[in-house]
Formats: structure tokens, sequence, C-alpha cells
């Protein structure tokens, strides 16, 4: 099955001022996203990270890896990585191997309580741990 | 009339139809027609309840599901509210951080050049009386030439901290340049400023600190210049210098004020 159409899936958005560093990898199960979140329409850029997302976890089998090194969330930011967490819990609940790393700068201890809150209704694994290069 | 009475009453009806001497009897035909349609009737009845108790059962449980999702869409929204207001707080704490060193002198944390000029022109665009002091610690350079700036900068650090002491809320210390201080007195005349200046001059003399086994202490020279209504913060400010500059010439280690 096609290198091609696992390559037009996987995303690949720089970094910007407003916008996290995003990066999906099909191949290895693998999202990362890193940096500030307060886009000017964060439908648009969310949209695609929830439907890789979930299609990643309806297509495949294998498990799935979040790595995050989030820094700043505006409000539709912080509901949107709910909207993914969420489906990650939908997954595991269904016996789906999921795990999250979400990495902060231990300078910033008010990120990990964040991620702390995030964490809350999740059952899979949720590892919140400082970075050893600042994210 | 209960359950039970209703059905004794059926049964006495059905036993008397059943008893072979009332077939003839006129009565007989109409009494088992309306005993036929009774017993219809009862069904019909206990079909509509057991239907009605359906509904209320679905009504009741259609309620359940949506109080569920209502409450769990308000956990998700108190979540969401919750973990937003923690990151405008994150934001408001970077910006009050970014704030502060842009407008203090990173070493002493007393205000810089910039936040003195700031206030300099609210004092001035207010009309507010004030006087204004610049102080000079006596013979620093010595200090950094023979035990390093690393000793300097702590001596530094140590001499803010004792002038924070003595200031009040309205006060205003910066750090004007390396080893020079200044002073902003809001509604301060001359001879009260002059007193705060003393005072400050003997708590600053006080701070000691150790290099190499050696207890070091300065001394500071202050010019005091009160504003004029209508002048310039700038010739304030040139008076007070001038004030410094003879209190230096005259011997250091002594405050003077401004000759006008």
């Amino acid at each position: 099955m096609g290198t091609m159409i696992t390559m037009t899936r996987d995303l690949d958005i720089p970094r910007s001022q407003s916008t996290p560093a995003i990066q999906s990898s099909w191949q290895t199960g693998r999202l990362t996203m890193q940096g500030d979140s307060y886009p000017e329409n964060s439908y648009e850029l969310f949209d695609q990270v929830i439907e890789w997302v979930r299609r990643f976890l309806d297509d495949e089998e294998r498990p799935l890896l979040l790595s995050l090194g989030l820094v700043y969330l505006n409000t539709s930011s912080v509901k949107a990585m709910m909207d993914i967490f969420d489906l990650l819990e939908e997954a595991h609940g269904n016996g789906r191997e999921v795990a999250v790393e979400w990495y902060y700068d231990p300078r910033n201890e008010r990120i990990a309580e964040l991620a702390d809150e995030f964490r809350e209704d999740c059952s899979y694994p949720f590892a919140i741990t400082p970075a050893t290069t600042p994210a | 009339m209960n359950r039970r009475d209703e059905q004794a009453l059926l049964e006495r009806v059905a036993a008397l139809l059943a008893d072979p001497t009332h077939s003839g009897h006129p009565l007989f035909e109409p009494l088992e027609a309306l005993a036929e349609q009774y017993r219809n009737q009862q069904q019909q009845l206990e079909r509509l309840i057991c239907i009605s108790d359906r509904y209320q059962l679905l009504a009741l449980e259609a309620r359940q599901v949506a109080q569920t999702r209502y409450e769990n869409s308000l956990r998700r929204q108190q979540k969401l509210s919750r973990i937003s207001d923690g990151y405008q707080a994150m934001m408001r704490e970077r910006n009050r951080a970014l704030h502060q060193d842009s407008t203090h002198d990173p070493l002493t944390q007393l205000a810089n050049r910039r936040l003195i000029d700031e206030r300099l022109h609210q004092l001035e665009a207010s009309g507010q009386s004030y006087t204004l002091v610049l102080m000079d610690i006596d013979r620093f350079k010595a200090i950094n030439d023979r035990h390093g700036h690393d000793v300097g900068d702590r001596l530094l650090v140590a001499i803010a901290d004792a002038m924070r002491g003595v200031l009040r809320e309205s006060d205003l210390c910066g750090r004007w340049g390396g080893e020079e201080f200044i002073l902003l007195l809001a509604e301060t005349r001359i001879d009260e400023a002059r007193t705060i200046v003393e005072r400050l001059r003997d708590r600053v003399s006080a701070v000691t600190i150790t290099s190499c086994e050696e207890k070091l202490s300065v001394t500071l020279s202050a010019g005091i210049s009160e504003h004029r209504i209508g002048e310039d913060h700038l010739t304030t400010l040139k008076h007070a210098d001038q004030a410094l500059l003879e209190a230096k010439r005259s011997g250091r280690d002594r405050c003077l004020v401004a000759a006008r």
C-alpha cells in the first residue's frame, strides 16, 4: 500500500509566532506538536490534526504516541487539545495502545500544572516530563 | 372497589353462569355478554397502563441521558475554562516579569533609567511637587579595581537593599549609572528630603561586605534639588548634579543642597 498514500496523509506544519510546529508520522504512529498556539483560526489548524488522529485510530491498529512541547495555548487551542485527548481516551477504552508525553521547560512549572489539568480524565499513559532542552 | 373484590365478583358471576340450572334464565345471556365485555375492557385497561408505564420509563431514561450529557458538557466546559484561565494567568505573570525586566536594573532590581524618565515625565505632567536627589558611592572605582567587579556588584546589591529599607511607598529609587543612584521624592520639600537622604547615607555607610577576609564599607555623596514650578525636569536634574559634584569636591561623604 502506498508510500504515496502515507506521504500525503502526514502533516508537516512549520512553527510560526502564533502556531506550533506540527509533525505527524503515519509510519511510526507519532504526532508531535511544539510551541505556542494562539492562531487566528484555530479550527482551520486543528481540524486537520484531529482528522489525522481520527483516521490513524480508525485505519490502523498500531499504537499512537503524542509527543507535546506546547507552551502557551489560547482557549480554542485548549478545546482542540481536549478533543484530541478525548479521541485517545475513546480508543484506549476500545483496547488501543495510546500514550502522551508532554515535555515542558523546567523553568516554567506552570506548564506542568496545566498539562496535569489536561491529564485529569485520561486513563492512558500520560507523562509530564521536564525537558532537558527548552521546548 | 378494590381488585380483590372485583375478582371475587367476577368469580361469583362465572360460577352462576356455569351452573346449568341458570341456563334458561332470561338474565343469563345479557349477564354472560356483560361479563365478557367487562373482561375485554379490563384487558384493554391493563394494556393501556402497561404502554403508559413504558412511555414514562422511556421519558425518564431520556431525561437521565440528557441530564448526564448536560453534566458532562458542563464538566468539560468547566475544565476548558479552568485550563484557559490558567494559561491567561501564566501570560499575565510573564507580562509582569517582562515589564519588571524592562523597567528595572537586573543587578540591583532598582528602577532603571527608563522607569525614572517615565516617572519624571509623569510628575511634570501632573504638576506634582517633588525633590530630586543624585547620589554617588565614594571611591567605588578603587573597590572594583582592587577586589574585582564581582565584589563591586555584591556591594551594589547590598547598598540597594539598604536603600529600599529607608524609602517610603511613594519614593522611587533608581540606578542612574554604574555607581550613581537617583531618588525621586514626590510631595517632599527640601528639609524632609535632606532628613531622608541623611538617614539613607547612615544606612549605606553601615553596610559591610567581606572580601578576602577584609570588611568593606563605603560612604555616599549626594546632591539635592527641589523642583520648581514650571521648571523642566532636566534643569532640576542639572542642579542636583551640580550639588553632587560640589559634595564630591568638598571632601565626599556629605549631602549638599543645590544653590539656586
